[in-house]
């Protein structure tokens, strides 16, 4: 099973490690509560070189990226990056992916870890003359997420991209490549090195005060702000705006699944997401029925809020639900829940 | 790993304690938090609730997943640590101690010696992944 190039470096750090998407990587170090509000309140440091990476240059690659993918790289300009989807003929969502965009023509294109090889293949088949060449293995990704995690990363590399913003530069005699992005609803960067340079970039963040934190913690922190997850919330079989996520569609130029989209809104959805909180401790989970009215469904993400101090989850019902409670089947009783929108917690 | 010497273990890492009374206090092991990770809900019995030794009597959910806690001993249920209603994370802390479970009064002929002692838990621990 392939391991992130900081594993021993995780060893070290008495990390417990999971099976995510077949790699082996960091779940917990000192747990995930005080991990997930070391991130809330202060500032942590996820490896999470599982992603997927790769890069796409030549002249025509913004035509060809915004060909395969929902939103418009076209609309964003050099320097900065951008949260899109590869979707289907039917409109599915085959899978959820950040775009950095360094210049006009040179993109690293950012898909979930299990994901990689699908979305990869896509863009070699569309490739004609770009140059469509894979960056995970050469290199280490590591996010640091929080209030106080500009301050970090000023420190180990003299400067913090902006929200959403692209950048460059040298760490340790070797490049890095960054982002202002996250997937924690806080303040962040995620920043590439060489392997070479892994454990000196991890290390460095650490002394700088950053807790180290695992995937236990992504997913609870990723959750309160009502992030989608990918195989769970998002899958080939339910399309953007089922998800509640039509933001993230252009409606400015062609892509694969748009025609399906287009029938969509014209003949209403089949299902839509809903997001729920319960009344005290009671946590609706991943696989929960879920019912609404006359509307019925299954819950796709679900667990402890560390900040709410209650269960919340999400999922969807079918026909779309417009109440203002829900119920989860928890073990053998259907719990009550509020129906809200998201984020979970205030922002 | 903390193991008591004065308390017996089942194999489902329940701990369990007979009180001078004769009732038999029990909870969830040093190890079973640590290997549950941040416990985050405990759903009691009602007392009066009765099991048999081994049966599934309550349940602990943690940020990772939920599993059951079962009966150390075969009995009544004459009391529940309500405080874990609102501080589970009693669990984590104090296993032994603030973060106990329930209280049984052992049924007809119930005695712990079929539960492992401290040094055989401690034996069964090294065989566990």
């Amino acid at each position: 099973m392939p391991v992130s190039p900081l594993h021993s470096f995780h060893e070290r750090l008495g990390a417990r490690f999971t099976d995510f998407g077949g790699w082996t990587m960091p779940v917990q170090y000192a747990g995930v509560i005080a991990e997930h509000m070391a991130v809330r309140e202060g500032v942590g440091v996820f490896d999470v070189s599982h992603l997927g990476r790769f890069a796409v240059t030549g002249t025509g690659a913004t035509e060809m990226v915004r060909s395969q993918l929902c939103n418009d790289v076209a609309s964003i300009t050099p320097g900065r990056a951008q949260y899109t989807m590869a979707l289907n003929d039917r409109g599915g969502v085959v899978d959820d992916i950040i775009v950095w965009r360094f210049a006009g023509d040179d993109y690293w294109i950012m898909p979930n870890g299990t994901n990689f090889d699908t979305i990869l293949g896509r863009f070699r088949d569309g490739a004609g003359d770009l140059t469509v060449e894979p960056v995970r293995d050469a290199t280490a990704l590591v996010a640091v997420q929080g209030p106080d995690s500009p301050e970090v990363v000023r420190r180990v590399l003299g400067s913090m991209p902006g929200r959403f913003r692209v950048e460059t530069g040298t760490f340790e005699d070797h490049p890095f490549w960054a982002a202002g992005t996250g997937y924690t609803g806080e303040r962040g960067a995620e920043i590439a090195v060489p392997v070479a340079t892994a454990e000196a970039l991890f290390g460095a963040i650490v002394d700088a005060g950053a807790e180290p934190c695992g995937l236990g913690a992504r997913d609870t922190l990723r959750l309160e702000m009502g992030y989608p997850l990918w195989g769970q919330d998002l899958d080939e079989d339910t399309t953007p705006l089922e998800a509640g996520l039509e933001w993230v569609v252009s409606w400015d130029h062609e892509f694969v699944g748009r025609a399906a989209l287009e029938r969509q809104r014209r003949e209403g959805l089949p299902k839509r997401l809903v997001a729920f909180e319960t009344e005290d401790r009671k946590i609706p989970r991943h696989g929960h029925a879920l019912r609404g009215g006359a509307s019925h469904g299954t819950v796709t993400s679900g667990n402890f809020s560390p900040v709410l101090e209650r269960g919340i989850g999400m999922g969807y019902l079918s026909p779309p639900y417009d109440g203002a409670s829900v119920e989860i089947l928890i073990r053998k009783d259907w719990v009550r829940a509020d129906v809200v929108t998201p984020p979970f917690i205030a922002r | 790993m903390n193991i008591p010497a004065d308390l017996r273990y089942a194999e489902n890492h329940e701990w369990a304690r007979l009180e001078p009374d004769g009732r038999v206090r029990m909870g969830i092991s040093d190890y079973a938090q640590d290997a549950l990770g941040d416990i985050v809900y405990v759903e009691l019995p009602e007392v009066g609730r009765t099991a048999e030794a081994g049966e599934a009597f309550a349940e602990v959910e943690s940020t990772k997943s939920v599993s059951d806690v079962y009966a150390p001993i075969a009995g009544t249920v004459v009391e529940v640590n309500a405080k874990l209603e609102e501080n589970p994370e009693l669990v984590n802390q104090d296993p032994y101690g603030e973060g106990w479970f329930a209280i049984f009064e052992p049924g007809e002929g119930a005695t712990l010696d079929d539960l492992m002692d401290a040094a055989a838990y401690e034996t069964f621990l090294e065989g566990q992944p």
